[in-house]
């Protein structure tokens, strides 16, 4: 009650007619769990009325904005409620209006403050006489709660044994309850009900007392009866306490048919009175405890919030401080040598800052996820870049462990995906959530990271279509009960788009797993699975934003079952995003190998080879399982022959039987078909893992149409043996080919590198792990399918952002010491450089440069323009500076101007001067005059001297269309090269 | 510094450039093009570059200003941009501007405006870029030691 007292207060303070729904609630509370009651009302002075009845089986509420309103006319409203809920719905219905502030009970009740009970008529229909119990609420309003008497007076009448006897209810005031004893009526005269028997030949009557039950006995017919009147007390919420008080008298007359049957019938009275009892004590305990509920559910509430609020807090002083751990790092890296070792480590603090400040963001943001408040941030980015980066950040971290994190690139469909839109950021963080658990929780073996782009499934469409019809209708039934809603209405908004594509994550390792029975739990926030999380740290909150994150993205992520006996776990996830144009070319640039990726159809398993190969052959030595599987597979699935060695007693003998092959084939090239095809399925049978053994199966009638591998390539792990053994044995290797290719790709732990550049052969190169993603493609583009064999990885690699260069730089500078730095002469430098791979690209330049020079000494040919007279227009300072120097340097005699009409001007001068420019080359867009305008006029001047200037366009359109309308020769497009001058001028001279 | 590290922190550094996109051949080219009669050609040119970009950019932001935008100029301002750009080789800055004429040609002043945003920054990444190569240079220079190429 005291609840409703709270509120009822609230309720009073104000007249609004909202109020109704701060009482309601309380209201309807008690009228479901309060048993026998079948009305209450909340009776406000303020003229606030509001009250639930029970008709029927219809729950119907009552209420009014006024109750009295000092003599105005109210109106009564009549509002059906729903049963589960107790809010009203349908049309309200203006009711008979009764004026329950002038009613006695009301009064009484207000003014006591322990309550009162009457009988009085209910809401309802019929207007059913109720035991009223009303209790003030401090004066200002009053509650009252209606048991019908019918329920009492059906639980005498058709439950109690009378044995019998008869029963009738009267109250004190003479109302009749119920009439049990025929022929008889209840008198009231002067406070003092009387009995009164009535027979045919008369009457009599019967004084019921007040005070002392009193029995009469009476002989009727010859039969004798009992009469006794006693009082009884229906008893509401005060009555407990003060029995004195609020009494609501009614007199229980009997009559029995003999005395002995006396007692029996007393007793069930006794019993239903105190069956009242009990349940006015149980409806206290029941509000005791909803009260003490309501409480805990404040304190609960008020905790969360406090924890919110701590956080808050705790994180702006996080912020604060990672701010200025950030601004520190800024201002050392405005310091630092460009280029040094230095600047690359702050760059990378920098980074890890950024991070830990995203990670603050994703804490925070758990809350809003939960709220279904948190949205995505789309931004397009290169999908295959980004799964490289985040393995890679994790590759050194495995390392250390001794586990290796391998990138499955599975069928390839990433790669030629590309470039994609969705959220990054999120995605990096579901990624490297689940890879860095999977390191943490992985001593030995590998973590292997699986990525491919789902197939459009029809059964996923049309999931996604029922679920959204499906996610209306239940948000209409459970409205704001279902959390799973918000989800699938974003699922079904993220899959609705059209050209958004599903791309499948798997990360799989080798770790102590999770127990079947844990695998739900895991998603849970605060979780981590006690047996397996042993001395690790971490709150168990990643998996469950994580999931949280996915379902955003609009995927699903669980764990996949293994095989028996397999090891670890294996996470999967979908998520989906929005892709671009799909590019089969990019990664590799040559037109052969697009080709073959796009045939290598990931349905069939069978690629379709490119008519042009010629062929290569790659021997991986790795000491890792997996990665040795997956870099095997992918490179089959592009149509290259791979011959996989696994431990490193074996590797001279592979070695050998290639080189034997090589020979044989060399000897007799016409019936190399069956020995070639004999040769690997040998080797492969001992060395191959069976999956390896179909892949080689595929490749082979494509192997059956080269001669001879053009070409092979070594790809060596030198963790797996010293790195001297494994040089010999290569050399040895080496001296044994004749005329074929061969190259070397070198693996080197990033962390300790142990190979000698100086025993390397020049055309070997070395490449650190992890080898996969992008430093595969660079691998597979050194293949002669794939690109040219004569560049080079550093040149090749110009394009990938990856610190190869740099890791490279640390062993000249090895090699810098070893020789001595001591000279300080150039020439010296650029020797050593000319011999260690850094300065490769550098002596490249060196020699094109020096070619140039030296030819231009030798001959005329390097100097083509020596003696020519050219006038350029060029209005840009910049562009101008640029021309005119590219031609000085060709040794031509050069005149500038800045616009057309100085152009013409100069030309005409020439004219008159019999010194006619050789070349004029003319910007087409300039102030006042532009290129074209200058040319027709200078085409008009020149006619009358019989001359014929070439005049060569300088355009940054792409086409010259306009340029030669203009009657221009060539044109050029802007800035101006060197070679493309030349050429220009070399071809005019040729049609002249 | 020892000069030998200089140099080939020089050459590391300037080979970044290239490798991260900020610089393409036609900056080799412009090295190319300096030798002992033009020995300050380079800084010469790339100066240049930035004068004319800091103007064009100016006069693109004042453009963009107005109420009633004439595409027309920020087409031949962007173009302008995307000429010196590309002949010193800044060819990030390049491909921002391409972006931005399309945006021009669509006269989409959200597009124009945030391409504006993207080139100013690319612009002043590829000068500090360059400004610190410079540096480097001048430094290998004092110390008397000449320019690997």
């Amino acid at each position: 009650m005291n609840k409703a007292t709270n509120v009822g207060i609230a309720g009073v303070g104000t007249t609004k007619y909202s109020d109704h729904m701060v009482v309601a609630p309380s209201l309807f509370l008690a009228v479901t769990t309060i048993p026998y009651l079948s009305q209450i009302s909340y009776v406000g002075l303020e003229g606030l009325f509001f009250s639930y009845y029970i008709d029927g089986n219809q729950t119907l509420s009552t209420y009014a904005n006024s109750s009295f309103s000092s003599r105005k006319k109210h109106v009564w409203y009549k509002q059906p409620v729903d049963n589960q809920t107790g809010k009203l719905y349908g049309e309200p219905v203006t009711s008979h209006s009764f004026n329950v502030v002038n009613t006695s009970w009301f009064q009484v009740a207000l003014n006591h403050s322990w309550g009162y009970s009457s009988l009085e008529n209910g809401w309802n229909n019929g207007g059913e006489p109720l035991f009223l119990t009303s209790v003030s609420l401090l004066g200002k309003g009053v509650i009252a709660m209606g048991v019908p008497v019918k329920r009492l007076t059906d639980r005498l009448g058709g439950i109690i044994n009378l044995y019998g006897g008869s029963l009738s209810l009267v109250t004190m005031d003479g109302k009749l309850l119920l009439n049990g004893i025929p022929n008889t009526k209840f008198i009231y005269a002067n406070g003092t009900i009387f009995l009164q028997f009535m027979w045919p030949n008369g009457f009599k009557n019967f004084p019921c007392s007040n005070d002392t039950p009193e029995t009469y006995k009476l002989d009727i017919d010859g039969k004798e009866y009992n009469v006794r009147c006693s009082t009884v007390e229906i008893s509401g919420v005060q009555s407990v306490c003060y029995p004195n008080y609020s009494f609501f008298l009614v007199f229980a007359v009997f009559a029995a048919s003999s005395i002995n049957e006396f007692w029996f019938s007393v007793i069930p009275l006794v019993f239903f009175v105190s069956s009242m009892i009990t349940n006015a004590q149980r409806e206290i305990c029941l509000h005791d405890k909803l009260i003490k509920q309501m409480e805990a559910t404040q304190q609960a509430e008020r905790k969360s919030m406090n924890k919110s609020l701590a956080l808050v807090g705790a994180s702006h002083d996080i912020r604060a401080a990672l701010a200025g751990i950030t601004g520190f790092i800024d201002l050392c890296l405005a310091n630092a040598a460009p280029g040094s070792d230095f600047e690359t480590y702050l760059k990378q603090m920098s980074l890890c800052a950024q991070d830990l400040l995203g990670l603050l963001n994703s804490i925070l943001d758990t809350s809003k996820i939960e709220a279904g408040m948190m949205n995505l941030e789309e931004q397009e980015f290169n999908l295959a870049d980004l799964i490289e980066h985040v393995v890679d950040l994790y590759h050194p971290v495995g390392m250390i462990k001794g586990v290796d994190v391998v990138l499955d690139p599975c069928d390839g469909s990433i790669i030629k995906l590309s470039q994609v839109k969705g959220d990054r950021g999120k995605l990096v963080q579901i990624l490297s959530n689940i890879l860095s658990n999977a390191v943490k929780y992985t001593v030995e073996g590998h973590v292997c990271v699986r990525a491919w782009v789902g197939k459009p499934d029809f059964e996923t469409k049309i999931l996604a279509s029922t679920r959204k019809g499906l996610g209306k209708y239940m948000s209409s039934l459970f409205s704001g009960k279902n959390d799973g809603n918000s989800d699938i209405k974003a699922v079904s908004a993220v899959r609705q788009n059209r050209d958004s594509v599903e791309i499948v994550f798997e990360v799989d390792d080798t770790g102590k797993g999770i127990p079947k029975e844990k695998q739900k739990s895991v998603f849970e926030n605060y979780v981590q699975v006690k047996e397996t999380a042993a001395g690790q740290v971490g709150t168990g909150l990643g998996l469950g934003i994580v999931q949280s994150l996915v379902r955003l993205m609009g995927g699903e992520i669980g764990i996949v079952d293994k095989e028996f006996g397999e090891k670890g776990t294996c996470f999967r996830f979908n998520v989906f995003l929005t892709a671009f144009e799909i590019q089969g070319d990019a990664m590799y640039g040559g037109t052969n190998s697009s080709f073959a990726i796009r045939n290598c159809s990931p349905k069939l398993g069978i690629c379709t080879p490119s008519p042009k190969l010629d062929g290569s052959q790659v021997v991986l030595f790795m000491q890792n399982i997996e990665r040795r599987r997956v870099s095997q597979k992918f490179l089959e699935s592009l149509g290259i022959s791979v011959l996989v060695v696994d431990h490193c007693h074996h590797f001279p003998s592979a070695l050998k039987k290639i080189q034997s092959k090589l020979n044989s084939l060399l000897n007799s090239s016409r019936r190399s078909d069956m020995s070639c095809r004999s040769d690997i399925s040998s080797s492969s049978s001992k060395e191959m893992p069976l999956s390896a053994m179909e892949g080689t199966e595929h490749k082979l009638p494509f192997n059956r149409r080269k001669d001879t591998p053009s070409f092979i390539l070594l790809v060596i792990d030198v963790n797996a043996e010293s790195f001297s053994e494994l040089w010999r044995v290569v050399a040895e290797f080496r001296r044994g080919l004749h005329s074929t290719c061969c190259k070397v790709i070198w693996l080197d732990k990033p962390t300790s590198p142990c190979i000698d550049p100086k025993r390397l052969n020049p055309d070997d190169e070395i490449l650190l792990q992890p080898f996969h993603g992008s430093r595969l493609h660079r691998v597979i583009k050194l293949l002669s399918e794939f690109g040219n064999l004569s560049q080079g990885l550093s040149s090749s690699s110009e394009s990938s952002k990856h610190p190869y260069g740099k890791t490279r730089l640390r062993h000249t500078q090895c090699n810098d010491e070893i020789q001595g730095y001591v000279s300080s002469s150039n020439e010296r430098y650029s020797k050593q450089g000319s011999s260690s791979p850094t300065l490769e690209p550098t002596r490249g330049r060196l020699k094109s440069k020096r070619k140039n020079k030296d030819g231009a000494e030798s001959s005329n040919g390097e100097k083509p323009l020596i003696g020519k007279r050219i006038l350029i227009a060029e209005d840009n300072k910049m562009l101008s500076i640029l021309a005119i120097t590219t031609a000085t340097q060709l040794g031509a005699d050069v005149e500038h101007c800045e616009n057309g009409n100085e152009a013409f001007e100069l030309v005409c001068d020439g004219l008159k001067a019999q010194r006619n420019y050789d070349y004029i080359l003319m910007d087409c867009e300039m102030l006042p005059m532009n290129g074209y305008e200058a040319t027709r006029r200078i085409r008009i001047e020149e006619e009358r001297y019989g001359v014929r200037i070439p005049i060569i366009a300088l355009t940054a359109h792409t086409s010259g269309t306009e340029a030669m309308e203009a009657g221009m020769d060539a044109h050029l497009n802007k800035p101006l090269k060197t070679n493309e001058l030349i050429e220009v001028i070399e071809s005019i001279e040729t049609k002249e | 510094m020892d000069l030998v590290q200089l140099q080939r922190q020089f050459v590391d550094y300037r080979t970044s450039l290239y490798h991260e996109g900020f610089l393409d051949e036609q900056f080799t080219q412009l090295q190319e093009l300096q030798d002992e009669n033009n020995p300050d050609f380079v800084v010469e040119v790339v100066s240049l570059f930035f004068e004319d970009s800091e103007r064009l950019l100016n006069e693109l932001a004042r453009a963009l200003e107005q109420q009633s935008i004439d595409y027309k100029r920020i087409d031949a301002h962007v173009h302008q941009l995307k000429g010196s750009s590309s002949s010193i080789g800044a060819q990030r800055v390049q491909k921002v501007c391409i972006a931005f004429r399309n945006y021009c040609e669509e006269q989409n002043v959200e597009g124009c405006l945030n391409c504006l945003q993207q080139v100013r920054h690319e612009y002043s990444l590829v000068k500090t870029k360059l400004e610190s190569l410079f540096q480097l240079e001048q430094q290998i220079l004092t110390a008397g030691g000449s320019i690997p190429m």
